[in-house]
């Protein structure tokens, strides 16, 4: 099993904006995670926390955090703690549910972000797992009931076969890939990569460019 | 990867452990020496900052005024020269409070290895440059050691004050400090090992009871505590003493501590302090809400 933490940065580091790693860094790479599989501005944004999430969001500043990573903006941009008054004026309607019962993704620090609009919605479950590292664990988007392990960095991808074999060669030349999944969807496939390296942007936008639909997390 | 592992690889190459960390750093992520190094550089640059900020003038507060102001107090009562514990043991303090006082002001601040626990490392780091007279690389040596060692316990136990508790951030953080600053002071990776063994377990048990949920209320003097354990184990090192528990032990013991807590002193806000008359009060008055928050959307 591959480590969570890969970095001396993820340990020395973020740099941010206070008051919490977990709550406040950690929420708005979780919000990131949602924007970049959107990948588009939503109109509706619905957020359940769960167990210290529900408890504690507040006094952490989870909101504006979360929200600030679905507007797309990093955890020491300066616009972090206006992030809610800023979407509203977009006309993105938000709202927070402080859930009950226990994280259905099994972590105290789980939030599940539901985005719509008149195209399309996602509902994705990440939890911060300490020091603004966080765990995508479930992704709903366009059919696809996707569930990867949860350590970052994953890239899906939407193709066919071909697209998969072709992917894999050029993955594995740049980093390893710990673990690969299929999900289907009517006629539709989408592949799952667990990557354990972060991709350098340059590689990123290489493959962008030869595979459309990729998510990068 | 654990603490025995890391030893005896720095140990066997005759290789102190920030070099071991960069070097993994640029294998790991197919990054070059300068851009390991600099981006460490402008990690410090953000930790001096606060430092520098929280104990300037009036100070920093933050917007429920439960924090704020208090690296200052302590920044005059050691100009009058009588501390009871030394002067560098409480600049130390000071510069600990300091950057959690910027943090719970929504300040900029570096987490290391959380924003809650993020004074503990800045707490050693900036006395025992002036204590050993560290440079600039030296300095950021420092934070690969500690990140280093930072890694091993995040991914054999966990750095979350929700899953584990504070012995987990502030905690964590200063065995990080500890095993760093033996390294800076010329002792083996061996005695980083023991001095980080000691840290945790002098803090083995600590809870996560924030009061109203804010990184404040106990979080800001915690690392206060967390600093000047990290030079007092880091000392006891240094001298030959010995933890007996080893620490890859050390940290798995923290991990099932973390699991046994209950919710209630895991970053809830629900029990320890946060459960207090006071402490309630507390949160009323920023809120308007009572501790027992779960039937409210």
């Amino acid at each position: 099993m591959s480590a969570n933490y890969r970095s001396v940065f993820d340990i020395i580091g973020p740099v941010m904006i206070g008051p919490s790693s977990s709550h406040t860094a950690g929420a708005v790479a979780i919000g990131r995670a949602a924007n970049r599989i959107f990948h588009a501005e939503p109109t509706e944004v619905v957020i359940h926390y769960y167990e210290s999430f529900a408890q504690t969001h507040q006094g952490h500043g989870t909101d504006y955090a979360i929200i600030s990573g679905i507007l797309g903006f990093a955890p020491d941009d300066s616009r972090v703690p206006d992030a809610i008054t800023i979407a509203k004026k977009r006309g993105i309607k938000v709202t927070f549910i402080e859930e009950d019962g226990d994280s259905p993704i099994n972590h105290p620090n789980t939030a599940i972000i539901e985005l719509r609009n008149a195209d399309r919605e996602v509902t994705v479950s990440g939890c911060s797992i300490g020091g603004g590292t966080i765990e995508i664990r479930e992704i709903k988007m366009d059919g696809f009931d996707i569930k990867p392990k949860g350590p970052l960095p994953i890239l899906l991808m939407q193709g066919q076969a071909d697209d998969h074999h072709a992917m894999s060669a050029k993955l594995e030349k740049l980093t390893s890939i710990n673990s690969e999944a299929t999900y289907h969807a009517g006629d539709g496939i989408l592949y799952e990569y667990d990557l354990e390296n972060r991709l350098k942007n340059q590689d990123l936008d290489d493959l962008a460019k030869e595979h459309s639909k990729l998510v990068y997390l | 990867m654990s603490v025995k592992e890391l030893v005896k690889d720095s140990m066997d190459k005759q290789t102190p452990i920030s070099e071991l960390m960069i070097q993994q750093e640029m294998a790991k992520n197919k990054a070059s020496r300068e851009e390991v190094w600099s981006t460490m550089e402008r990690n410090l640059d953000v930790m001096e900052a606060a430092v520098k900020r929280g104990s300037e003038g009036n100070g920093v507060f933050s917007k429920t005024g439960l924090t704020g102001g208090e690296a200052v107090l302590l920044k005059k009562y050691r100009e009058k020269g009588h501390t009871l514990s030394g002067d560098l043991m409480m600049e130390a303090v000071q510069n600990a409070i300091a950057t959690n006082e910027v943090n719970a002001s929504m300040g900029v601040v570096c987490a290391t290895p959380t924003a809650g626990s993020t004074g503990t490392l800045p707490g050693v780091i900036f006395v025992i440059k002036k204590r050993l007279n560290l440079d600039h690389d030296q300095m950021v040596r420092f934070l690969f050691t500690a990140g280093a060692f930072g890694m091993v316990i995040a991914n054999n136990a966990g750095i979350a004050g929700a899953t584990g508790g504070c012995q987990a951030e502030v905690g964590s953080a200063s065995a990080m400090g500890a095993a760093a600053a033996v390294e800076m002071a010329g002792g083996n990776a061996e005695q980083s090992a023991e001095a980080l063994a000691m840290a945790i377990s002098n803090l083995l048990g600590l809870v996560c009871d924030p009061v109203a949920g804010l990184v404040e209320l106990p979080c800001v003097k915690r690392n206060a505590i967390g600093a000047g354990n990290a030079l007092i184990s880091a000392d006891m090192a240094l001298a030959g003493l010995t933890n007996k528990i080893p620490a890859d032990e050390v940290i798995s013991a923290m991990d099932k501590i973390g699991k046994d807590l209950p919710k209630a002193l895991r970053e809830t806000g629900q029990g320890g302090l946060a459960a207090t008359p006071t402490g309630v009060n507390m949160k009323m008055r920023i809120f308007g809400k009572t501790v027992d928050v779960g039937d409210e959307n």
